[in-house]
């Protein structure tokens, strides 16, 4: 295990790992590690846990820069504080790391800000594979950080490359990301959170995308009601409660206002949403019956990461999930196949409109008891599905463990393509090999 | 150096002769067109104009085996796009030209190349549905906005830059091969530009494209939106005297005059973080006046009369509500913001100019009109960061520019910068265009001068003011200043290009 404390530590790590030819792999969140991809049994360990600066927060430019021990636990009372938010992904862990998520293109509650999908992910310092120290996107300069007077949130460059996207969704494969800066939104004065609730999820995705052609919400996901009890229950007893309560599918919609009359803005969205959803045959409702204050509760949840003692996604013992892209119109079609996977436990679906609503990222989780047979079970059963949904039109943008082999087999081209350069920037092939076609 | 016998007979055979040319005139007619930049350009050894992604990949196959670079060429705007040295032969992709998808409810088009905006634009409005035209003019390529130019437009404060919404694309690499990335070599469509892992959409295009140094884009997918303002509107008038008119109450137009920048920047911002409006921008007032007179003498006559001083900052507000109820909230907002921060509303007579032209905000069917002057023009800068750092930017240009608007080098327009936020204000991308006489020799000179100085002063403040191109002298100039970018550009293009014949500068 490596500890490093800033990036000249990093680059040493790295330099040495090439002479002595040994493999590397970097975690910079705190356990569980659901997808394996900061595991790798022959390489050592670089944890990042002792890089965990918060670098600047700067309110009038809307921008936070922090190293990757930074966790969604530390930096959201932060940010609070300063008045900002991050767009962020549903009830991360209280100890996972800010930079890991955005890096691998998790998905964000908020679609309207996401313009591209490595947002809120703006610019980053990496070191390479070869040892060396690079910065993208403004960042790259003139001069060094220390140097610059720029602000260093331009995501895009330096020329002709956009150096950022190495690493996204590289799970640490292309270089080792020192510090990253990351888009924040101005915290609402005033909100408003509302329910959506519908037999079908086809009604309410299609809802979604009505919405956020006009970007009326700010928050917007659809969760399955297992998910939404997995999620927002406190134990077993208020989940049968919400299970047996809900409707099959529950759609979250947030309305804000800002500071300059807030209320104003509230009212104005809060009867595009009403309308939408009446056109739709749908009712946006501020209150659900199932539980009592249940509306504020998931309010302060999705503005919060989980800081309850046992990640929501592992109260039952064991979680094994996929998680895919579509366009809006493919999304149907691959809800219903996850929703007749057969396999031990309760299999909770979620999604998430991403870019501005032009894709949903739909996340399949099945809660279950993490009992060695179960488990086999269940991996077996969502390999299976894998293929099925693969053929269905689902796109594997970041995949782990054997869904590489069928994201990365059905062209042969582009996969040497993105060999090559991986062999640029890590010659040696020492970090994280055996992950994504590398 | 001509082409080979051996090497035109195979290209001829990829494309017909019909698609080809090595006639003196039709090259020489393919030169660049800008004396006043300082390189050497050469008439190419052969034209050639392929009809599908197929046949490009030939070409570049024959390019690799007989040593001839190429380069891929569509609007012709930038000097990138001709050749630069002997043994050189334009791709030509104007034929293909088909729009092959909207894609209405996944909010995106497929196109080719030779797609124009005044092809696409009207198809996709017409859905209610648009996308950030870059503000070239109609005729100038989608995808090269999109893939290639800084595509940067007047709308992107409420939306963002074009290579924000590039989805999947097919290319042919330098060595001839068909390479599509993102979602679509899945099978999963072109909706996606990202992954499987990292993907390749890094070498697609970064601040800018790399001109056909890493490959020639045959297709493309772009994101679109919901149409800010009405998708039907009127116009009156023939070209160039037409007038393009929402009527509709759910849209405004507002124009403010500033005495500051710091000033106009605190007015981005505290709109960005409102979130209203759907365009905000510091347009420059040298184009501006330009656009609005219908003559040199016009211009003139306007330019001393006023017009100079009334617009030598302004904020140009686009409001594009969805009620009237919330037209009228956002410009309650506007009025609040432009009071706190010291602007001073145009007259009636020059911000009426803009309800009737509303075509700025759209595909600017006027931008040939800024040429009218007959002289030499030039944008500087071209970078972007925090609104608050162009902003800087801008105003540094007031230090050093009077060293040549005083000795007649340049035109008088200190302020000919805009400044167009993107995303409500996360961004802003700065441009600096300067104009000159063509027939002064000492203004000639002055051109390169003056770039060169504009270069230094950013460089010695640290700015981030402009971006780096392609593998070219100028990156490896700048490269160690920019985390020594030109080393992996370098290593990236000899090994997708390892016979050196995609666009090579150096």
């Amino acid at each position: 295990m490596h500890y490093p404390e800033n990036t000249r530590q990093v680059e040493a790590i790295i330099q040495n790992a090439r002479k002595i030819k040994t493999p590397l792999v970097a975690r910079s969140s705190r356990g569980p590690h659901l997808h394996g991809a900061s595991e790798n049994p022959i390489a050592e360990t670089v944890d990042f846990s002792c890089m965990n600066r918060i670098i600047k927060i700067d309110r009038r430019s809307r921008y936070v820069r922090v190293e990757p021990g930074v966790t969604f636990g530390e930096l959201i009372p932060l940010l609070k504080d300063a008045g900002m938010r991050l767009n962020m992904p549903l009830l991360p862990r209280a100890g996972k790391s800010v930079v890991a998520s955005a890096l691998e293109r998790e998905a964000v509650l908020i679609p309207k800000y996401q313009y591209d999908y490595t947002d809120p992910l703006l610019t980053v310092e990496a070191v390479f594979g070869t040892g060396d120290v690079f910065r993208t996107g403004s960042a790259a300069g003139p001069g060094s950080p220390e140097e610059t007077r720029a602000d260093m949130v331009l995501p895009w460059g330096p020329g002709c490359v956009d150096y950022l996207r190495f690493f996204t969704g590289a799970q640490g494969t292309m270089g080792f990301v020192t510090w990253a800066t990351l888009k924040t939104e101005v915290l609402p004065s005033l909100s408003k959170l509302y329910f959506v609730q519908a037999a079908s999820a086809e009604k309410l995705t299609c809802l979604a995308n009505t919405l956020l052609r006009r970007r009326i919400p700010d928050e917007c996901v659809i969760l399955s009601r297992v998910s939404f009890a997995a999620a927002f229950a406190e134990d077993a007893a208020e989940e049968d409660k919400l299970l047996s309560t809900l409707a099959p599918w529950v759609m979250l919609c947030r309305i804000c206002g800002f500071e300059r009359y807030p209320e104003e803005r509230l009212s104005i969205y809060e009867g595009y949403l009403k309308e939408v959803c009446a056109e739709a045959g749908l009712e946006a409702v501020p209150e659900v019956s199932a539980l009592p204050g249940l509306a504020d509760k998931v309010e302060t949840k999705i503005t919060d990461c989980d800081r309850r003692k046992t990640y929501w996604k592992l109260r039952r013992g064991g979680v094994r999930e996929i998680d895919m892209l579509c366009p809006p119109s493919r999304a149907p079609r691959l809800i219903t196949l996850l929703e007749n996977l057969s396999c031990p436990g309760a299999v909770g679906i979620t999604v998430q409109p991403q870019v501005l609503g032009r894709a949903f990222r739909i996340e399949c989780s099945v809660f279950f008891s993490g009992d060695p047979t179960e488990t086999e079970q269940v991996e077996k059963a969502l390999e299976d599905v894998s293929r099925q949904l693969f053929e269905a039109g689902a796109y594997f943008d970041r995949p782990y463990g054997k869904l590489s082999k069928i994201a990365f087999e059905s062209d042969p081209v582009s996969t040497e393509a993105i060999r090559k350069l991986k062999r640029i920037f890590d010659p040696d092939g020492i970090l994280n090999p055996g992950k994504l076609c590398f | 150096m001509a082409l080979s016998c051996d090497a035109y007979r195979e290209l001829a055979a990829i494309v017909g002769e019909r698609y080809i040319s090595s006639k003196q005139h039709i090259l020489a007619g393919n030169r660049v067109k800008t004396p006043e930049i300082p390189f050497e350009y050469h008439s190419p050894d052969a034209i050639l104009l392929p009809g599908s992604t197929e046949e490009v990949a030939a070409i570049v196959k024959v390019c690799n085996k007989y040593g001839i670079s190429f380069i891929p060429f569509v609007s012709g705007v930038l000097p990138d796009a001709y050749a630069n040295r002997e043994g050189t032969v334009l791709i030509h992709l104007k034929r293909m030209n088909r729009i092959l998808e909207i894609n209405e409810e996944d909010r995106y088009a497929v196109i080719e190349p030779g797609v124009r905006h005044v092809q696409l634009y009207p198809e996709v409005r017409k859905r209610g549905l648009s996308y950030t035209a870059a503000s070239v003019g109609p005729g100038g390529s989608v995808l090269a906005n999109f893939t290639s130019t800084s595509g940067d437009h007047h709308t992107q404060y409420g939306t963002s830059r074009a290579n924000r919404y590039l989805l999947s694309v097919e290319m042919v690499t330098p060595e001839g091969e068909i390479l599509r990335t993102g979602s679509l070599p899945s099978g999963c469509g072109w909706f996606c530009p990202d992954g499987p892992g990292p993907g390749l959409r890094s070498i697609v295009r970064g601040y800018f494209g790399s001109h056909g140094q890493l490959g020639i884009i045959t297709k493309a997918a772009i994101g679109l939106e919901a149409c800010k303002g009405p998708a039907e509107y009127r116009t009156e008038g023939i070209s160039p005297h037409h007038r393009v008119i929402f009527d509709s109450d759910l849209s405004r137009v507002y124009v403010f005059n500033y005495d500051n920048i710091q000033k106009v920047c605190d007015a981005m911002l505290a709109l960005g973080e409102a979130e209203v409006c759907s365009t905000v921008q510091k347009y420059f007032y040298l184009p501006l006046t330009l656009l609005m007179t219908d003559s040199a003498n016009d211009f003139w006559k306007k330019w001393t009369g006023g017009y100079k001083e009334a617009m030598s900052m302004p904020l140009v507000v686009h409001i594009a509500a969805q009620s009237l109820r919330e037209r009228e909230y956002e410009e309650k907002i506007l009025f609040d913001v432009v009071r706190e921060t010291g602007g001073v509303r145009l007259p009636e007579e020059l911000e009426n100019w803009w309800s009737e032209h509303m075509d700025f905000f759209m595909v600017v069917s006027r931008l040939q009109s800024v040429l009218r002057l007959g002289g030499g023009w030039m944008p500087l800068k071209l970078g972007a960061d925090s609104v608050q750092h162009v902003c800087d930017v801008g105003q540094s240009i007031g230090e050093y520019i009077y060293e040549f608007t005083e000795t007649g080098k340049i035109f008088d327009a200190p302020e000919n910068y805009q400044i167009i936020p993107m995303e409500y204000g996360h961004f802003a991308h700065i441009e600096l265009l300067f104009m000159w006489d063509r027939t002064n020799p000492a203004a000639m000179k002055g051109v390169g001068e003056f770039r060169a100085r504009s270069r230094q002063e950013d460089l010695r403040r640290h700015f981030h003011a402009e971006d780096l191109g392609c593998l070219n002298p100028t990156m490896e100039e700048l490269g160690p200043l920019y985390s020594n970018c030109h080393i992996w550009m370098r290593k990236i293009k000899e090994s997708f290009d390892p016979n050196d014949v995609a666009n090579p500068m150096l």
